[in-house]
């Protein structure tokens, strides 16, 4: 039927990604071989910020919408066990705006999220432990840390 | 409305023989047969209604008997739909009550079988259902009288396209969620816990374990170098909660209780960043529980006599512990005896529901689980315990529902629907059941406040859409005719965007290649042969042009026969089109724009006519049929406000 509060609202920040989107970044509804399109879920792609150890990468990011969108925020995922002190080992991203009950706010667009989401990458929140690895690497053991993270840089290196 | 004694106002008009007649031939649709469908069945039968289609997919439960007064124990498991037509017309022989059991999302339920109804009354539990009915209501321009209950509180309103807010003009408030990283580190409200017990523990032990992935820590032992030790390390970790081969499931039990609530407990305590500013967690060690339990009935032995038990369906850890008041807080000990029974329960009686187990709130033992592990859990943090009744209340999120609201509610809704019949839009109201008396200006003590229906929202992303109508022969029509013959040349979009639920299309100069070429496998497709379904029959279809501002839906009506000589370009387009305004053109797209808006103009049916003559009115049916004289020279909004003194009167519906 006609689409409702979250898909339009999903349809005008496609729409609105695709006249201003920044450098490097990728974001698109999700579509299958057969064409069809699902609007609650987004395949989207951020490079690692320049000058920090995670550039060279262009991470793989989900995202994932319900109907209660944009009251509710989105779910963002990276692949599972991806290392980082605020991501869970399933891949999900705890990070405030994307927090109903502290930052999240439904003006946010998806651009704002995903340069979050970028800003997170090279400034961890020290508050918020996701997995106890990176978490503890990050705290006591700076160089592994950096190794870890160059590494991962290098598998998921932009083509 | 004049005081002619041809048209009395509201409420006079009720005994009005025309209108008596009018709600014998009128077709209702009423949505739900529960709590409030009940009573406005029996109300819709016993105000004259004679003519009532009802859509319930749910069966009848025994906790449904006390409010839902049409049903009887022997009902249970029938169809809510079917036995309420039943009883209601056992007493009101008179009144035709067409029965389905179904969702009303269900595909046969469009758009031309909601144009079927002069109205349609909504008792329905859930946004979800509410949203779709919204949308097929405006769809089919029908109007909508909305209900809702919640214990005391109440609300009836109305939705009529055009004239009126729809559902969704204004945001709704949703369920509240929780942030994982509270539930699963640093709960400090009961709902924590309970979220943690319902949704991550009871889903990781009897549940399907791959939907639960948050409860997993890191895996800390690993050195977690490669992504394959980690994954290993990850594997390992949900293992744990796997029953091992040979391992009794009292073993099991304690083995979970001692990982979630002393184990988890500590490692969490060791994060010390996280207790800065908070208290840390207390672990809880079973050995001294067990000590202090002493004198309840040894575990082993209730093992025992479990199994002899037949009826799975009602198994209860607490009838076995002898625990009866589901009114009190339990102590630790009882809340850990608990929590150790439903597991093993579980584990030995109810062993073929183990891996694809799913949370009932009617499931007796999946709540004692589920309020006995989030209880402990709730100790570990020093939150307060709470009663097995009030945990059932939180985890199955419910309402408690009170028939005098329901009743009251059906009253209103009818009251607004014989408005509708009477052709009185303008006398319908919101209206809001409150749960103590308030002084109305008037003075009057009331519990019952109407307030005016708002006009529609103009950003409404639901009713807010320009609509249009098109007949077209979706099998022999390509994808590329569509767009260029209607989008392009009639509607003047530069750069469509198409989308339907399932599909989307788009174009623009800013689109990669490999996105061009995907998008370009669509062109040379008959129309219903496109993804998700394809366009069809009584389709939606989502227009917006990335070039200008503009956004219109289509509703699409296959038809085969084309007269060339009457309609040579063998489509139809209908319906009021919006000024497409180009106050944001994109700065590199305007060539391609203007190309197509000048060929639009060339067309000799130009937009411009299109613009100025609405196609169709957008006033309902109803409104129209029995528009007088003096309504085509007045707004609405006047009419509105000279109705406004009828407004403290709107409650009387006796």
């Amino acid at each position: 039927m006609v689409l409702g509060v979250a898909k339009s609202r999903l349809a005008a920040e496609r729409s609105n990604w695709r006249k201003d989107r920044p450098f490097g970044f990728v974001a698109k509804p999700a579509n299958n071989p057969n064409g069809e399109v699902d609007l609650f879920t987004w395949h989207c792609k951020i490079p690692g910020p320049s000058g920090s150890i995670w550039e060279g990468g262009l991470y793989p990011l989900d995202l994932k919408f319900t109907e209660n969108y944009p009251t509710m925020p989105p779910e963002c995922y990276f692949p599972q066990h991806f290392y980082h002190p605020n991501v869970y080992p399933a891949g999900k991203v705890c990070l405030s705006i994307l927090d109903p009950s502290k930052a999240w706010k439904p003006g946010l667009s998806v651009k704002q999220v995903l340069m979050g989401v970028q800003e997170l990458l090279k400034s961890p929140n020290h508050g918020d432990p996701a997995q106890q690895q990176a978490w503890e690497d990050f705290d006591l053991n700076p160089n592994e840390y950096d190794r870890k993270i160059k590494a991962q840089a290098q598998k998921y290196q932009a083509s | 409305m004049n005081g002619e004694a041809a048209s009395p106002g509201w409420p006079q008009v009720v005994r009005a023989k025309l209108l008596q007649q009018r709600m014998k031939e009128a077709k209702i649709l009423a949505v739900g047969a529960g709590g409030i469908g009940c009573e406005l069945l029996k109300t819709l039968a016993l105000s004259g209604f004679e003519n009532v289609q009802v859509v319930d997919m749910d069966t009848i439960e025994t906790s449904n008997l006390n409010r839902q007064f049409l049903f009887r124990k022997r009902h249970v498991g029938q169809s809510k739909a079917k036995v309420a037509a039943e009883a209601v017309q056992r007493f009101r022989p008179s009144c035709k009550i067409n029965a389905m059991q179904a969702n009303i999302k269900e595909p046969q339920y469009n758009v031309g079988w909601f144009k079927g109804f002069d109205l349609v009354l909504n008792g329905l539990d859930n946004l979800d259902a509410r949203r779709h009915v919204n949308r097929l209501c405006l769809a089919a321009e029908v109007p909508l009288v909305e209900s809702g209950t919640a214990a005391y509180l109440g609300q009836v309103t109305v939705h009529i396209k055009g004239t009126y807010e729809c559902f969704e003009c204004q945001p709704k408030a949703t369920p509240k969620t929780y942030p994982v990283c509270t539930i699963r580190n640093t709960p400090d409200k009961p709902i924590h816990c309970i979220v943690w017990a319902k949704d991550l523990l009871f889903q990781r032990l009897f549940g399907r374990a791959d939907v639960v992935s948050d409860l997993d820590e890191a895996a800390e032992k690993a050195e977690g170098e490669t992504e394959g030790d980690a994954a290993a390390a990850a594997e390992q970790e949900a293992s744990f909660f796997v029953r091992q081969t040979g391992e009794s499931s009292f073993a099991y039990a304690d083995r979970v209780f001692h990982r979630v609530f002393c184990f988890d407990i500590e490692r969490v305590i060791s994060m010390k960043d996280l207790w800065k500013t908070r208290k840390p967690p207390v672990p809880l060690r079973l050995d001294e529980l067990r000590h202090a339990a002493a004198g309840a009935a040894s575990t082993n032995g209730i093992h025992k006599s479990s199994s002899s038990q037949q009826a799975t369906a009602d198994l209860s850890a607490c009838r076995l512990l002898g625990i009866r008041d589901s009114h009190a807080a339990w102590s630790t000990a009882q809340s850990a005896q608990v929590f150790l029974m439903a597991t093993q329960l579980f584990l030995d009686l109810r062993s073929d529901e183990v891996g694809a187990a799913v949370f009932d709130k009617d499931d007796a033992l999946a709540v004692e689980f589920v309020a006995a592990a989030s209880n402990l859990r709730s100790t570990c943090y020093s939150i307060s315990p709470l009663s097995l009744f009030d945990i059932k209340g939180m985890a199955g999120n419910i309402v408690h529902a009170i028939a005098t609201t329901n009743a009251i509610v059906s009253g209103l809704i009818v009251a607004e629907a014989i408005k509708l019949l009477a052709g009185m839009p303008e006398n319908c109201r919101a209206t809001h059941l409150r749960s103590s008396v308030h002084t109305g200006r008037s003075g009057r003590e009331r519990i019952i406040g109407p307030s005016m229906l708002e006009p529609p929202n103009p950003n409404c992303p639901v009713c807010g859409t320009a609509q249009l109508s098109l007949e077209i022969d979706t099998h022999k029509t390509t994808f590329k005719e569509l767009l260029d013959r209607v989008v392009r040349r009639k509607l003047a979009v530069a750069q469509p965007t198409i989308q339907y639920d399932g599909f989307m299309y788009e174009e623009g100069p800013d689109l990669d290649e490999d996105e061009v070429a995907d998008y370009a496998k669509f062109l040379g497709r008959p129309l219903h042969t496109l993804p998700a379904g394809g366009i069809k029959d009584s389709s939606v279809v989502e227009v917006s042009d990335q070039a200008q501002k503009l956004e219109l839906s289509i509703i699409v009506t296959h038809q085969e026969e084309w007269d060339e000589e009457k309609d040579p370009e063998a489509f139809s387009l209908g319906g009021k089109l919006p000024v497409a305004s180009a106050d944001a053109p994109a700065e590199d797209s305007s060539v391609a724009g203007l190309s197509s808006l000048t060929g639009a103009n060339d067309d000799d049916e130009g937009i411009e006519e299109v613009f100025e003559e609405p196609a169709f009115e957008a006033r309902p049916n109803l409104t129209s049929k029995r528009k007088r004289s003096d309504e085509e020279q007045s707004p609405i909004e006047k009419r509105l406000k000279a109705a406004n003194n009828l407004g403290e009167d709107c409650e009387v519906i006796d």
